[in-house]
């Protein structure tokens, strides 16, 4: 179209929303112009709707909360007027007499805060100043670059619709509105502007009153006007390109959100999703106006689109979301079995105190309710009058705080038998309730809130690796978040993938065969000395003691970490010049005496070990193995902490254990706790490292804090690595804080696993029941962990390496065992018998597990 | 061999001398153990240049001197030598009357602990010449406030706002826990920053004795130099009513772990500062006439410090935006401020504040029972008299969102009965009383309270 003519009546409207770090800046502002430029060329009337410039709702809302002189209001007012007077100079416009008056007005209003802080109108009134200010400006700036600009009043459009049972303070400050439609008013705003910009979270009362719409409030102003004016779309524009199937600050790799239908995005908001909030679903679901969500910053990114035009037989679980402060109300009948009314008796008392009731779960003799943390729940005694009033009909007792974890997605009980790996994600972790909400959208778990750092990212993996999240569909999910915004750390390529040559050569020397290569082991070791915080490293012999593998680490300045007299002897052996580390689970008196009589550092890991060794080790420094009660890893089976686990003594043990120490002469030098291995959490790390920190404060022996190892590997393909940076970061604060003791590290795997790989030859090929298995001449006798631990270890083909998929199979070995699968259901090329195969990451708990299981060779070692 | 490969063996523990350098606004504190290396602490009170205020080089050289002897314990304990020499010019009496104290009292727990007796190792040499008493040094009417991260000093801060008094938020050390709390307050800042002497840990890793030093008495000593150096008149530290209660009496000798912290200590060390350091210097603390619980009833309201204080001893190093990074939920401090808290703030604020309940974790019980001073003495921390746990516990029984948490069902049931009802009123808790060093001009700063 002619930018010089106005846009026809009948052009489309689109309403697109702006934050406050949008509307704070002059450089944000011309990217809003441009955005609402741009839809005026392709012959749409853009409404624009802002929210208050960053920081002032928050600073209006403490102007209500706290109590301030004249003087100290008054520089509260002249500093937002500052504030907006600088960001209009840098818009180059001139002042404009609206904004200019809402300035005065709102000085006016905040001079009357000692007398009507308390009054809910006035809070109304002055909690919508920030957007009517940010509003009048920005209709000025996009009118002074050219478009047909008017600044729309949205309180004529919004109108309250008062709700029953609504608290006063709900009736002005937590507000909905009608979505009645009357075209021949929207017929008559077209022919006004080709370009409107609106104050958004405000409304009117029938009086005319300001009314506001509370949180989330912009948004759904937005998609009220969307749905008023019959709008072709509305556009959130924000800070991330849309919804991702888990928070992406837990979940890196959690994947957007291409399409969804409103009631799915409507119960991921509810269950807690924070891009959206869940009232602004409802306005344009009932008009059906599709609802988009853009990356301010990143337009180009596709982002998500709600509304009806989805694929709607894709079955899969959409998001994981967690909300955090819920608490429950547990009511037990203190009357008979079967009495009737009791439901209708206790829900009376919560429609009486206006809290709004989200989950149930119920019993003969219980219920049990959730309330989510409210602003009236967090700052006003209703709990306190609830309970007082529920305890004269039944026992009530209050849980929480609580986190509950949903999984949302149309269908869901049809996923149930995909779930296994999320329930073991759990594990014996307390659940107060369960809840599977009657439309069929989304399961719920309530667990502790202490207890659930750490679980929506293990169930989001949980999901994926059991196919209920079908990230591979694209028809619903696009990239991950990751991969939109991390800057792609572009890791080399394998290190066997340059040594294929070598590989293939070894490998027709002879298979089953493990190789190693020097230059990984050498790469890890320098990785982990960077950490500087750590003052002394030992590296855990039992991943991998081949000897060329130990001296290539005790060579990198490695310690080394031995749990049998066997192991000893071996690392004596081979290292002479090595620093010794003795750490044995329930061994018996006659390993102590052995290890005793050489230089190696001695961890006692049982009360009864005292009295044993008293005499032998009198005088002599020990360490001490601490199970600080909680295990982290990649499997039940690799966490070495918590109640089921046999490792080291209890935290509740610890002064005993001092105790018995000093009554047989033993110094307690160093505290120790290996919580797990394959952990991908840096923070796990700073934990560890403090909870020992405050256990050594009680013991005036100590000066050092062996802290374990458990580096984790990225190994699935939706893995994120490990950050060594923040790990190093995280000490290092620690250490700064507590430097008098020295830190002590013990990884194993992680220097090891990468550089070694298992390489095996196809026996055969077999198809059956529609499934494929592909039989190598390796199994579980030369590599356990897929086995024992599920363990995932990447497989190729090595002789097709570059070949496209073909196929998808299971790899197996030659074992008697239905167990015996190195790897389930993986695309590989199409294969033939006496192909080299490669099965990776093998280097650690690799060949040291072997066994002669079924009379099947070992394979041999090799270092490259 | 020297003591600082054998710390345990040190005969003479040397205060070598003390000086402060301009440029780098720094104080450089010296002690030695025989003839071994120096130990050399530096107290930085500004980022930049800071030179001594003409007029007051008498009252800073007095002021340093005073933070020499004092945060030489941290040194002294190390070994705890029978003697102590002070190179130099010698101590008057009553200087070394108060390092006696310090000394002793402040070691009390460590003493203690470490099953020492150090009533006849510690004896300040001093002779019988008495100093000048000290002038006015023309300090502008100003307030440097402490903030320790922990709810005390916030209240201190509003209250001190409210009566209108000038004040600086100051902090020993980099906690960023503090930082953030200064942040949340507005006020102006003051960081001071120390270093230990790096060999102590090293006698430390070789065996020598550790524990609880006198923290506020070395803290006391570094604002006062701060105050000369900056211009401040005033002092206001945080401590309450029941920081001067002993945790137990052994040997007809009282043990109190927040000794520096009591109404004896503020007594003898602002006299003390009074005639030997600044005529026009008040140290004094804010909330001596309250108890714990009235304390933290005044905190309870202060929403705007809820999500970044802690009193944690074990996390609050560490600053992190989870309620687990700021409260380890199993120190004494942990779990008095969530009971001292629970009566005056609404329970689903006050568990958003934790992170989680502790009055409903049964294992928490025995810790809770030490609180309460039933069947245990009194935990080595800062925390609250025995009455006032009892109280706040007492209260919850009536409040049937509590009433079935483990901790206060278990209270109920089995200590409720043997306890006095007339002893566990919140009331008589809440009143203003009690010595106390408050100026004039602060003396209504508590009418508001009920």
């Amino acid at each position: 179209m002619d930018p010089a003519l106005p846009l026809a009546p009948s052009a489309r409207w689109a309403v697109l929303k702006f934050g406050g770090t949008s509307v704070a800046t002059a450089p944000r502002w011309r990217t809003i112009a441009e955005l609402a430029a741009k839809r005026v060329r392709a012959g749409m009337r853009p409404v624009i709707v802002v929210s208050a410039v960053s920081g002032l709702t928050n600073q209006l809302q403490a102007l209500i909360d706290r109590e301030l002189d004249a003087a100290a209001l008054a520089s509260e007012t002249a500093a937002i007027r500052e504030r907006h007077l600088q960001l209009i100079g840098e818009l180059g416009i001139e002042a404009p007499t609206a904004t200019m008056a809402w300035l005065d007005h709102l000085a006016t209003l905040v001079q009357q805060a000692p007398l009507r802080r308390r009054e809910f109108r006035w809070q109304a009134e002055l909690m919508s100043m920030g957007e009517l200010i940010s509003s009048s400006l920005g209709a000025a700036f996009l009118a002074s670059i050219g478009l047909r600009c008017q600044w729309l009043d949205s309180r004529q459009w919004l109108k309250v619709e008062p709700r029953p049972n609504q608290s006063e303070w709900a009736r002005w400050l937590s507000v909905s509105c009608a979505t009645r439609s009357d075209p021949a008013r929207v017929a008559a705003l077209a022919k006004t502007a080709d370009c409107f910009v609106a104050p958004g979270f405000m409304a009117s009362d029938s009086d005319g009153a300001t009314c506001i719409l509370g949180r989330g409030g912009s948004d759904t102003s937005a998609a009220y006007l969307g749905a008023l004016l019959g709008a072709e779309r509305v556009e959130i524009w924000t800070d991330v390109a849309g919804m991702f199937s888990a928070d992406p600050r837990q979940v890196p790799n959690a994947r957007l959100l291409s399409r969804i239908d409103y009631a799915e995005a409507q119960e991921i908001a509810t269950t807690g999703g924070k891009v959206l909030h869940p009232r602004c679903i409802g306005p344009v679901r009932e008009s059906s106006v599709p609802m988009w969500i853009k990356d301010t910053q990143r337009p180009e990114l596709d982002g998500t689109v709600i509304g009806d035009d989805v694929a709607r037989d894709v079955l899969s679980v959409k998001a994981i979301s967690s909300r955090r402060g819920i608490m429950l109300v547990s009511m037990e009948t203190v009357g008979m079995w079967q009495q009737v009314g009791f439901l209708a008796d206790v829900f009376a008392q919560f429609k009486q105190h206006g809290l709004s009731v989200d989950m149930i779960g119920s019993s003969e003799t219980n219920v049990t309710i959730s309330l989510d943390p409210t602003e009236n729940l967090v700052n006003s005694n209703v709990l306190e009058a609830l309970c007082a009033d529920l305890a004269a009909i039944c026992r009530v007792k209050v849980i929480g705080p609580c986190t509950a974890i949903s999984l949302v997605g149309r269908g869901i009980r049809s996923l149930l038998g995909k779930l296994g790996p999320v329930w073991n994600v759990f594990g014996a972790m307390p659940i107060h309730l369960i809840s599977q909400s009657s439309n069929d959208l989304n399961l719920t778990f309530v667990v502790d809130e202490a207890r659930a750092d750490g679980l929506v990212p293990r169930i989001h993996e949980a999901l994926v690796k059991g196919g209920a999240l079908r990230a591979d569909d694209s028809r619903v999910f696009g990239p991950s978040w990751a991969s939109l915004y991390r800057t792609a750390a572009t890791s080399p390529p394998e290190w066997w993938r340059r040594e294929r040559e070598a590989l293939l050569r070894l490998a027709a020397e002879r298979t089953p065969r493990y190789v190693y290569h020097r230059d990984t082991i050498r790469e890890r070791a320098t990785q982990l000395r960077a950490i500087a915080a750590v003052d002394r490293w030992f590296y855990a012999t039992k991943a991998n003691a081949h000897p060329a593998v130990l001296r290539t680490i005790a060579d990198a300045g490695f310690d080394l970490e031995c749990v049998s007299p066997g192991e000893i002897e071996h690392a004596r052996a081979t290292c002479p010049d090595a620093r010794l580390l003795f750490t044995p689970n329930l061994a018996r008196q006659e390993d102590y005496r052995r290890v005793a009589a050489t230089p190696a550092l001695l961890t006692i890991e049982h009360l009864g070990s005292f009295a044993e060794l008293g005499d032998l080790l009198r005088g002599r420094e020990v360490s001490l193995r601490i199970d600080l009660g909680s295990g982290h890893g990649h499997h039940d089976k690799v966490r070495t902490g918590g109640a089921k686990s046999k490792f080291g003594i209890g935290v509740d043990q610890l002064g005993e254990a001092v105790r018995q120490a000093q009554e047989h002469g033993l110094r307690v030098g160093v505290l120790h706790a290996h919580l797990g291995s394959g952990i991908l959490d840096a923070a796990h790390f700073g934990r560890v490292y403090q909870d020992m920190i405050a256990l050594a404060e009680q013991v005036p022996s100590v000066r050092a804090l062996n802290i374990g190892g458990g580096f984790g590997i990225a190994a699935h393909p939706d893995d994120s690595a490990l950050d060594l940076a923040r790990v190093a970061e995280l000490l290092a604060t620690i250490k700064h804080a507590h430097p008098q003791y020295e830190l002590w590290m013990e990884p194993g795997r992680y220097l090891v696993a990468e550089a070694g790989v298992l390489l095996a030859r196809v026996n055969a090929i077999k198809h059956k029941y529609g499934r494929s298995f592909i039989g190598l001449d390796a199994g579980m006798h030369n590599l356990l962990r897929p086995a024992l631990y599920d363990a995932h270890h990447p497989i190729v083909n090595l002789s097709r390496l570059d070949a496209p998929d073909a196929l998808r199979a299971d790899i197996v070995g030659p074992i008697c065992e239905s167990g015996d699968v190195l790897g389930g259901e993986r695309a590989l090329p199409a294969t033939s018998v006496d192909d080299v195969f490669l099965i990776a990451q093998a280097g650690a708990y690799g060949a040291v597990m072997a066994s002669n299981y079924n009379r099947r060779a070992a394979a041999d070692e090799v270092m490259l | 061999m020297s003591a600082i490969d054998t710390p345990r063996d040190a005969q003479t523990f040397h205060f070598v001398r003390a000086g402060y350098d301009a440029k780098s606004a720094s104080a450089a504190l010296v002690y030695r153990f025989d003839d071994d290396p120096e130990l050399i602490e530096t107290i930085r009170f500004a980022d930049t240049e800071l030179a001594i205020p003409a007029g007051r080089e008498a009252a800073f050289a007095a002021a340093l001197r005073l933070l020499h002897l004092i945060a030489g314990i941290s040194y002294y304990k190390a070994a705890v030598p029978p003697q102590i020499a002070v190179d130099g010019a010698p101590l008057d009496a009553a200087l070394a009357a108060l390092l006696d104290e310090i000394y002793l009292h402040g070691l009390g727990e460590f003493a203690h602990r470490n099953g020492l007796d150090l009533r006849d190792r510690i004896e300040f040499p001093h002779d019988a010449h008495v100093p000048d008493v000290a002038a006015r040094v023309g300090l502008p009417r100003r307030t440097l406030v402490p903030i320790g991260g922990g709810k005390d000093s916030l209240v201190t801060v509003e209250l001190l706002r409210a009566a209108h008094e000038p004040m600086t938020a100051t902090w020993v050390g980099r906690s960023p826990l503090i930082a953030a709390c200064v942040e949340r307050s507005g006020l102006p800042r003051l960081n001071i920053e120390r270093q230990i002497s790096p060999l102590l840990f090293e006698m430390n890793r070789n065996g020598a004795w550790n524990g609880h030093i006198p923290v506020t008495a070395i803290n006391s000593a570094i604002l006062v130099c701060a105050a000369i150096l900056h211009g401040h008149d005033a002092i206001a530290f945080s401590n309450e009513r029941s920081a001067s209660s002993a945790n137990l009496v052994r040997d007809g000798f009282a043990v109190n772990h927040q000794w520096s912290k009591s109404i004896d200590f503020e007594r003898a060390f602002r006299g003390y500062v009074s005639t030997h350091v600044a005529a026009d210097l008040d140290y004094f603390s804010a909330l001596r006439p309250l108890s714990e619980l009235a304390v933290t009833r005044l905190f309870a309201p202060l929403t705007q410090y809820h999500d970044v204080f802690s009193s944690c001893n074990r996390n609050f190093r560490i600053l992190g935006d989870k309620p687990a990074e700021r409260w380890c939920g199993q120190c004494p401090k942990c779990h008095f401020v969530f009971l001292a808290l629970s009566p005056f703030l609404p329970k689903t604020r006050l568990v958003a504040i934790f992170g989680r309940n502790l009055l409903d974790d049964a294992t928490l019980a025995a810790d809770f029972d030490a609180l309460l001073e039933v069947g245990a003495h009194k935990p080595f921390e800062c925390v609250g008299e025995g009455r006032e746990s009892r109280a706040a516990m007492a209260a919850l029984v009536d409040r049937a969102e509590w009433r079935e948490d483990a901790l206060v069902a278990r209270f109920h049931e089995r200590i409720l009965p043997l306890l006095d009802a007339g002893e566990l009123a919140l009331a008589p808790l809440m009143s203003v009383d009690g010595p106390h060093h408050l100026p004039a001009r602060l003396a209504r700063m508590f009418d508001a309270l009920g």
